[in-house]
């Protein structure tokens, strides 16, 4: 027994040189699993950043501002920078160089106003531009403060109270955490861990089963005295461990990620520290282990690794449209779908992401399914390898 | 000591056309006798030849023995131990050249060789030193600490066949080893394997197959012909000529190789 788990370890070891020694794929894994964290943050927290400065800048643009003189002593009031629209905005608008939506101001507005007919005052974006659209938004409620002030003063001067215009008082409860709100915008992030687990682990688990099968060493190997059982398990626990590997470190690499982080709101929502990057690897130890498996077991029945390549690709597939079951149903989580692989480890981080506590009730499904499918999948590469081998 | 009796193994082979695209109707799978009946005895300290020509069963009969394929009848024995009772037993005392040969590229060629010495159950050290004898043995001390990337066919084949020897086995069995060997490499593969079956390199059981009949009359102390899956002829080089009446040893093996497709042809 003990020279059968020699054997484990002769075999591991020599994997792992083996893999370590392909320094071109390594380089080009670690490099964009490592990078990666960081890259994605700073994607992301440009955007947020943009957007936040959007919303700061209290400006207005206003076309026609000559006629309304009121709207502007408003606007002034609301201590909003008032700006003249360029002649052409409309255009300007369609091609998104301008990113502020539009107050368009009929000449007659003062006259219809004192005579309290109700001019229409038009707010002019672009659906297509995003920001327009953002700034719109903006616009319309400081109109309507606008117009409220009026309806106000109206009503004053006529003796009524303004309570009359507001029947009913309504305030909005936002019951998200700060954490909550940040996986709408973070909510890719375990998808990318996931992709960088099965990519780092899928070049060593094609070169030790398809690989050696292509170079012609899985017969002379089987042709040594060793249980076939050591065999596998030595090649599994070797890919297992460059999976892992690249696990930790793309986990790892989002916390120097986060110093990057260019907008404050963002930094203070994404709270991604030591416990989370723990929690992660809690979640994604047990899945490079079953996916590397997996991996072995598609590519030991093709004969090159090219052909390997082509098979393994369903599996990466599977990985990556799995989650988007997820983004389908709307955060609606069936209980089913901590069962699935992949689904499940995007579930459990987002979780994470979104600071809730991650219970033992949670862990334990995807545990179980890892372990099953490790099993099987190592089963079944034991059990091929011999005729693997032979044709 | 090899001992093999009565071997015999076929394969279905799947029909030509089955994953094609096709309006035929797939055939039924085709079933190829490979080996029919093949007896060989190889004693120790002596070079045996299996010879016959391709197709004739050589590298199956010796994959049944390494024990990657399991023979559908017969017996095969290494030094007592039953192949098919005790597959890792017997393996251990045999060093295999298979006919698949390949080394790891990013190792060196004392990486590989070590490891397969591992493999076998011996200490680093062990299997440093021996590697190291080895590499004296078929002079290549020079590429050892280079990765096997990059070896030409005679560096691999050297490389290869060390791994094979690495555990210093009393069985050694070579599958066509001096394929794309040159004629010095071949020479000093040939001088190798006269040192290995003296009493003094251990006198080895040495198996050795091919299709080649110089190598067979420079080599072997006896020849098994193979021909259809059949050991067809059994005796030493001079035996062979007097047994088909020939002087020429080429004539002799055509004759005994291929006399019963002249006998059907007939």
């Amino acid at each position: 027994m003990t020279k059968n788990w020699q054997t484990v370890v002769t075999i591991f070891r020599k994997e792992i040189v083996d893999a370590l020694r392909d320094r071109r794929t390594l380089l080009t894994v670690l490099a964009s699993s490592v990078l990666m964290g960081p890259l994605v943050l700073l994607a992301i927290s440009g955007l947020v950043a943009s957007l936040e400065s959007n919303a700061e800048q209290r400006e207005v643009v206003v076309a026609g501002l000559g006629f309304a003189p009121t709207l502007k002593n408003y606007f002034e009031r609301q201590t909003f920078t008032v700006r003249d629209a360029p002649a052409d905005f409309e255009a300007k608008l369609r091609s998104a160089t301008l990113t502020d939506a539009v107050v368009v101001v009929p000449k007659d507005f003062e006259a219809a106003l004192q005579r309290g007919d109700a001019p229409i005052v038009e707010i002019v974006a672009d659906s297509a531009n995003q920001r327009s659209q953002a700034s719109s938004g903006r616009t319309a409620r400081l109109l309507g403060g606008f117009s409220r002030e009026r309806a106000t003063l109206n009503l004053a001067m006529r003796g009524v109270s303004p309570d009359v215009l507001e029947p009913v008082r309504v305030e909005e409860r936002d019951l998200a955490s700060t954490q909550t709100r940040a996986t709408q915008i973070t909510g890719m992030l375990p998808f990318f861990v996931l992709m960088a687990v099965l990519t780092g682990a899928l070049n060593a688990a094609l070169d030790t089963t398809a690989g050696e099968r292509e170079r012609g060493s899985l017969e002379p190997l089987l042709m040594s005295p060793t249980e076939r059982w050591a065999l596998v398990l030595g090649k599994w626990g070797a890919v297992a461990s460059v999976g892992m590997l690249i696990a930790v470190l793309s986990c790892f690499s989002f916390l120097p990620g986060q110093w990057l982080l260019r907008s404050d709101t963002l930094a203070a929502m994404f709270q991604y520290g030591l416990r989370e990057a723990l929690l992660f690897l809690v979640v994604l130890l047990p899945f490079a282990a079953a996916a590397s498996a997996l991996l072995m077991a598609v590519a030991i029945r093709c004969k090159t690794f090219k052909e390997a390549q082509a098979s393994t690709t369903v599996v990466m597939l599977a990985a990556s449209l799995l989650p988007l079951i997820n983004v389908f149903s709307l955060g609606q989580e069936a209980p089913w779908y901590l069962w699935v692989p992949a689904l499940a480890q995007n579930l459990l981080m987002t979780r994470v992401l979104k600071g809730d506590a991650l219970g033992i009730e949670q862990v334990a499904a995807p545990l179980i399914v890892c372990a099953l499918i490790a099993t099987v999948a190592v089963w079944f590469v034991a059990r091929t390898l011999r005729s693997a081998a032979v044709r | 000591m090899i001992h093999i009796e009565h071997l015999a193994k076929q394969f279905n082979v799947p029909a030509a056309g089955r994953f094609g695209i096709g309006f035929k109707r797939a055939a039924a799978p085709r079933i190829v006798q490979a080996v029919r009946d093949v007896n060989l005895h190889a004693p120790d300290g002596r070079i045996t030849g299996l010879l016959g020509p391709n197709g004739a069963g050589k590298t199956t009969t010796l994959r049944m023995l390494a024990g990657l394929i399991s023979p559908d009848a017969g017996r095969m024995a290494v030094d007592g131990i039953d192949v098919a009772a005790d597959t890792r037993k017997a393996l251990a005392r045999m060093g295999v050249l298979s006919d698949a040969r390949g080394l790891y590229p990013r190792l060196s060629a004392r990486e590989n060789i070590v490891y397969y010495g591992r493999l076998h159950g011996m200490s680093a050290e062990a299997a440093n030193a021996r590697a190291e004898s080895l590499a004296q043995m078929f002079d290549m001390s020079a590429l050892l600490d280079r990765r096997t990337e990059g070896f030409s066919q005679g560096e691999r084949m050297k490389t290869a066949l060390a791994r094979a020897l690495v555990h210093d086995p009393a069985n050694i069995v070579l599958d066509e080893p001096t394929n794309g060997l040159d004629v010095l490499a071949t020479r000093a593969l040939r001088d190798s394997l006269r040192w290995l079956r003296s009493p003094a390199g251990g006198a080895k059981c040495i198996v050795f197959s091919t299709h080649i009949m110089q190598e067979v009359e420079r080599l072997c102390d006896s020849v098994v012909v193979v021909a259809h899956g059949r050991t067809v002829a059994t005796g030493s080089v001079s035996e062979l000529l007097v047994q088909t009446c020939e002087q020429d040893f080429e004539e002799a093996f055509v004759k005994l190789a291929f006399a019963e497709e002249e006998g059907a042809a007939a």
